[in-house]
């Protein structure tokens, strides 16, 4: 073949397997959790083949190898992300063995060139894993081996590959745990795959089918790392007789973002993320008739990436808390607390309603960890807490004797569901040791209070158990407390407001003018009896 | 063969976050890093500067995305660097980013055998401290088997301490690994984080900034003291106010201990730990 054809020959195949590659970026994009989980790899690969074409279509016609030359040194200067570098040294493989063909290409070549790419690719890794694009480039270079032998047209070894391609792509999650965790195939295979459909469909003429739904994607659940600020993403085929890309792409260009039209005259291929669908398909309908329309949600789709992507192994906690807790806000406030870092079981009780000792077995035995850790959260529910660990013989559990929900919830900041129940409660008693506790109730009874005579009904201020301050003025009263709790330096003020929310109004920002340093935030607790508890830290 | 300031050269990547490196030394290089808005690619450092980039992130609703340097980037870094012998090549931990891999790539593709590729398991200002540790030792002339010798010590014994205002950074670039359980909840634990074995690890949860500050203060007490040879480096991303606390801290409980660098996350890290981050950085050398 003369070196014009040559050159107009790997224009053609490096076009095909673009536009392959390009129409499956996103798709590729989403599947990528490793190495890293930066969802990139589809956009990596296509700015790689970019380069080659953008590489090629300015390239002068030379000898073979110059033409191999320039497509692998192409690869390699545009290589961008690990996937990236992986498919130049392949680029690179394949071109160092065509720049030695003297006729045209039969299935033996092919192989070789195969062989040379997975070879060059194993050799880029310093700790090549399997599951990933390096083990698809070498089962394809072993399937070429083992066909290579039958004579055959290089189209039809390059649709058996394909279909290989997209077998071994499929197996990628048994061999890569990290693949099988977040239930996607790894991306960089799939995307090299694309590249050989591309390339197979402009040998063979024909479109290579694309692979089954359930291996190739995430079918319905496709999804989208983009942080668009639209809803959804709207794709849609079009065919008509004279269609123009352009036209269609500036129209489109006004309803969203991550816009893609590709084809020819006869079909454009759509993407778009819109807020308005149904506009963006009568622009279609406009031109040509539509056909293969999806349309997701993609905040739903960001929302279930966010949840594959949390690849902390849902190992067993080795510890595990029981805290007894009043009012739902702070049962929330536990539980978020404990919950990315262990297990946690809430019984609902208090200074009032104190729990039962078997309500706490109960709730020991239902934990899921090999050992316990008890907050009691009040003086008067520690009996109880000490009988109910005595009574689990087989469970080692550990009290850290809190007396407040603010003390509670510092004492669950430094909880570990990693280590044993001694190792934290050792830890948590310390965290819970730092903080001086307050409460604000109204009085039960009249009182005399340091020479203050309250009355029933009067809001009465505790600190650390002990009446501080009192009178009709919710804020005097509190700040009162805060003036006690705020003795030594502290960091931090925690205030949980109580099922009878507390009148707030005006005492942040009296705290604000009065300690400046100090870091206040307000969470609702939902605790009876106490419109409000205090923790300072 | 002996390493001279003379006849070796450094080449950094962006995330060492010293934009100014080839200023401070003639024979320092870095290699920009990428960071995308859309379609936008801009390389970090040299197309935006981190008061851009924060402003921007602040600005806009589409969310920043980095990549690695092209192995095309770092072949005409090094090939521009051809007076030199040897180029030491230090980059951003190779588990968290493929620069490494880039720079490996076009090392071979150079094929000469001058440049050698250095996963420094760690990322910026500590990448900082180490070059500017292994250019003291040029300046004095040393060899391949001391260098390596070197960075592996480096890669045990640098400590470095830092925390973010939200996990929700490093979550959306993929780099939370092990950190991931200490994400979002209601009561804005602040994570206290750490660099391992070239990932990012939790170390502690601490509620509220004063006490995320109090850990790092902590730090610096129990794990540095107050001798020249202990080496200090403080890093911020858009908190310049924290930042000046944490150095004027350092002054005045370590003022014999050499503060090397004060230094502001660029693009890349930026982008991935997010404003209001805060690091401590230190490392004992004698040298």
């Amino acid at each position: 073949m003369s070196a014009e054809g040559d050159l107009e020959l790997v224009r053609g195949l490096v076009g095909a397997a673009l536009a392959s590659l390009e129409a499956s970026r996103s798709r590729i994009d989403d599947l990528n959790v490793y190495p890293v989980p930066d969802g990139d790899t589809g956009t990596n690969l296509t700015l790689t083949v970019r380069a080659v074409a953008e590489t090629v279509a300015s390239a002068e016609a030379g000898d073979r190898p110059a033409l191999a030359h320039a497509v692998a040194r192409s690869a390699l200067m545009g290589a961008r992300g690990n996937s990236g570098v992986i498919l130049s040294q392949i680029v690179r493989g394949v071109a160092d063995v065509l720049a030695e063909a003297t006729n045209g290409i039969g299935p033996p070549l092919a192989a070789r060139a195969l062989r040379g790419a997975s070879d060059a690719a194993y050799r880029a890794v310093r700790r090549p894993v399997e599951g990933t694009m390096l083990s698809v480039i070498r089962e394809l270079a072993e399937e070429a081996e083992r066909r290579a032998v039958e004579p055959q047209p290089l189209g039809d070894l390059l649709v058996e590959l394909v279909r290989h391609g997209d077998e071994a792509v499929a197996r990628t999650p048994e061999q890569l745990d990290v693949l099988r965790e977040a239930g996607v195939v790894d991306a960089g295979g799939a995307g090299l795959v694309e590249l050989l459909r591309g390339l197979a469909g402009a040998v063979t003429g024909e479109t290579v089918s694309a692979a089954p739904a359930a291996v190739a994607s995430p079918g319905p659940d496709a999804i989208h790392l983009e942080q668009s600020r639209y809803r959804y993403c709207t794709v849609f085929v079009v065919e008509g007789d004279a269609l123009d890309r352009d036209e269609l792409e500036a129209q489109l260009d006004a309803f969203g973002d991550s816009l893609v039209v590709v084809g020819d005259e006869a079909a454009l291929k759509v993407h778009v993320h819109t807020d308005d669908p149904g506009a963006a398909l009568s622009l279609g309908t406009a031109v040509g008739t539509i056909e293969g329309v999806e349309i997701a949600n993609m905040h739903e789709q960001q929302e279930q990436r966010k949840r594959r992507l949390s690849l902390v192994p849902s190992t067993r906690a080795k510890s595990g808390v029981v805290a007894v807790v009043a009012g739902e806000g702070n049962r929330r406030l536990f539980e978020t607390l404990a919950e990315p870092v262990g297990t946690i079981r809430v019984v609902a009780g208090g200074q009032i309603a104190n729990p039962s000792t078997a309500e706490l077995v109960a709730a020991l035995e239902a934990l899921e960890a090999d050992e316990a850790i008890i907050l009691p959260n009040n003086p008067n529910v520690r009996l109880a807490a000490e009988h109910a660990a005595e009574q689990l013989e087989w469970r080692p559990a550990e009290i850290v004797p809190t007396e407040s929900i603010p003390a509670g919830l510092a004492a669950l900041v430094a909880y570990d569901g990693t280590r044993g129940a001694a190792e934290n409660a050792a830890e948590m008693a310390g965290a819970a040791a730092a903080v001086a506790t307050g409460e604000v109730t109204r009085a039960s009874r009249d009182v005399e209070l340091n020479g203050l005579a309250i009355r029933s009904g009067d809001w009465l201020g505790l600190a650390d158990g002990e009446a501080v301050a009192g009178g009709d003025d919710f804020a005097d009263v509190t700040f009162g407390v805060v003036t006690r709790l705020l003795a030594q330096p502290r960091a931090l003020l925690t205030l949980l407001t109580g099922a009878e929310p507390p009148p707030l109004d005006g005492l942040l920002e009296r705290l604000a003018a009065a300690y400046p340093e100090l870091e206040v935030e307000v969470h609702e607790g939902g605790q009876p009896h106490y419109p409000l508890l205090l923790g300072a830290e | 063969m002996r390493l001279t300031s003379a006849n070796t050269a450094i080449v950094l990547d962006s995330t060492a976050d010293l934009p100014d490196a080839a200023d401070r030394f003639a024979s320092w290089r870095v290699v920009p890093l990428y960071v995308r808005f859309g379609d936008e690619s801009l390389r970090d450092g040299v197309d935006i500067d981190a008061a851009e980039f924060y402003e921007r992130l602040r600005a806009e609703s589409v969310f920043p995305t980095t990549s690695q340097p092209t192995p095309g980037d770092f072949l005409a870094c090094y090939r521009e660097l051809g007076a030199y012998e040897r180029i030491l090549s230090l980059h951003v931990s190779a588990r968290v980013s493929g620069t490494f891999a880039s720079a490996e790539a076009a090392a071979s593709e150079l094929g000469d055998g001058r440049v050698r590729a250095i996963d420094t398991e760690t990322a910026s200002a500590a990448i900082g401290m180490l070059a500017l540790a292994i250019q003291r030792r040029l300046e004095r002339g040393t060899s391949d088997e001391e260098v390596d010798a070197f960075v592996e010590r480096y890669r045990r014994e640098r400590g470095l301490l830092f925390t973010v205002d939200t996990l929700e950074f490093l979550a959306r670039g993929g780099r939370i690994g092990k950190a991931a359980a200490f994400a979002g909840t209601l009561l804005h634990v602040k994570p206290i984080l750490s660099i391992r074995d070239g990932e990012v690890v939790p170390v502690k949860r601490v509620r509220g900034e004063r006490k995320a500050f109090a850990e790092l203060a902590a730090a610096l007490e129990t794990e540095t003291r107050d001798e020249p040879s202990f080496r200090l480096a403080v890093a911020h991303a858009a908190a310049p106010e924290r930042a000046a606390e944490l150095e004027a801290l350092v002054g005045e409980r370590r003022p014999h201990a050499e503060l090397e660098l004060v230094v502001t996350l660029g693009a890349v890290i930026g982008a991935h730990a997010g404003p209001g981050t805060l690091a401590l950085f230190w490392f004992r050398d004698d040298e």
